[in-house]
């Protein structure tokens, strides 16, 4: 339990970095793409915000929550486990895995173009999903008789 | 008296439960806020690295447009040069079209506008397909018009399995020969041009469009035109 939460908090953390670093330069001119070609197409899209708002601070948003849910779960007293956060991290992960779809869906079909942190994020939250324990089937506790 | 002694026990023991929860609660807590710092710093410090390839070669740059590469509409002299590496399909250069008009409108006499060909050919299917009818439009004489036309009218195009029907007719509309011009601009002299600019855009290290660059310098207008007009005041009140 606790290494697949230590996993979650290290993928969580790169999301994180990843999500800060594109709203740190949605500000500041063309972002550059190594691997892909089209960020700057991608990133300045009328699909990059919602109501004024950057997706990459969604992302942040979404990437801090988890990060703190897995650190919160990561510290708990083994006696007393906690139960929220594991279930908060199924939710918005499988949340998050949709919009991820969605939006890897318009990168492919309507912009034509691709931008890698955003692929980056996508296999980020795909992976949390997977890892994170699943709520409806709880993992093994030894209870004290 | 026995009463008091364990309710003040009990109030303690409750107490100190609590001061006890608390401190376990404040370990994630600090450790949480650690690990957002030292992410914090990682991604600014990401995002301030990535900016500097391209000012390390600014020098190099300004040697590598004295080849005669690109158009320029505006003074020959002028203050200010403003160059952009720019593809005609891109969205993003569409959008920064209208804001390059408004500042060569603003600043006549004193900016001068260089359009260096820099179509991005793998996402881009019809891009280098326009980067020549630009030029052959060019030929004729009407480069400029053809330029704005084609970002005015990029939607018409760009999803176009075969855009020249729509080149021919944006070239009858800015009073040049379409069908000449459809014929003429799979002259390979154009491509030629076109890839003249694209590697001069590689040795600047251009990396994504549009690129723009002021007085040689690489500038990151953020989008609007007001910090194009920022920019290009602070590069007026320079000299």
């Amino acid at each position: 339990m606790k290494t697949r939460h230590l996993v979650i908090a290290l993928l969580a953390f790169i999301g994180m970095i990843d999500a800060l670093f594109l709203s740190i330069k949605r500000n500041a001119g063309p972002i550059p793409c190594h691997v892909t070609h089209g960020c700057s197409d991608v990133l300045t899209s009328k699909y990059s915000e919602v109501l004024g708002i950057p997706l990459s601070w969604f992302g942040l948003a979404f990437y801090v929550t988890v990060l703190s849910l897995a650190i919160f779960k990561l510290f708990e007293d083994p006696e007393r486990p906690y139960e929220a956060p594991s279930k908060l991290i199924f939710y918005l992960s499988g949340a998050g895995l949709i919009v991820s779809a969605l939006l890897v869906g318009i990168q492919a079909f309507i912009l034509k173009a691709y931008c890698e942190y955003c692929l980056l994020s996508a296999a980020l939250v795909l992976t949390i999903f997977l890892v994170c324990p699943h709520p409806g089937r709880p993992a093994k506790r030894t209870l004290p008789e | 008296m026995q009463e008091f002694f364990s309710k003040n026990f009990r109030m303690r023991r409750e107490r100190c439960a609590t001061i006890v929860a608390m401190s376990k609660a404040i370990k994630p807590i600090v450790v949480i806020i650690l690990v957002i710092a030292v992410g914090a710093g990682a991604a600014v410090f990401l995002s301030r690295q990535s900016d500097e390839p391209p000012a390390a070669d600014a020098a190099a740059f300004g040697l590598q447009l004295e080849a005669g590469t690109g158009h320029f509409r505006g003074p020959e002299k002028a203050e200010i040069t403003l160059v952009e590496f720019g593809d005609y399909q891109c969205p993003s250069c569409g959008a920064y079209h209208p804001f390059v008009k408004e500042i060569l409108n603003r600043y006549p006499t004193q900016v001068r506008f260089e359009f260096h060909h820099f179509p991005l050919v793998s996402i881009h299917p019809n891009a280098m397909a326009a980067h020549k009818a630009a030029e052959a439009a060019g030929e004729q004489g009407h480069y400029w018009e053809m330029h704005d036309a084609l970002f005015d009218y990029q939607a018409q195009w760009s999803n176009k399995p075969d855009p020249k029907p729509v080149f021919a007719a944006i070239a009858n509309q800015i009073g040049i020969n379409g069908a000449i011009l459809v014929q003429s601009m799979d002259n390979p002299k154009f491509q030629e041009r076109i890839l003249k600019d694209v590697q001069a855009g590689d040795k600047a290290f251009v990396q994504a469009v549009p690129t723009f660059f002021i007085n040689r310098q690489p500038v990151h207008p953020r989008m609007g035109v007001q910090d194009f007009i920022d920019l290009i005041e602070a590069n007026l009140k320079k000299k």
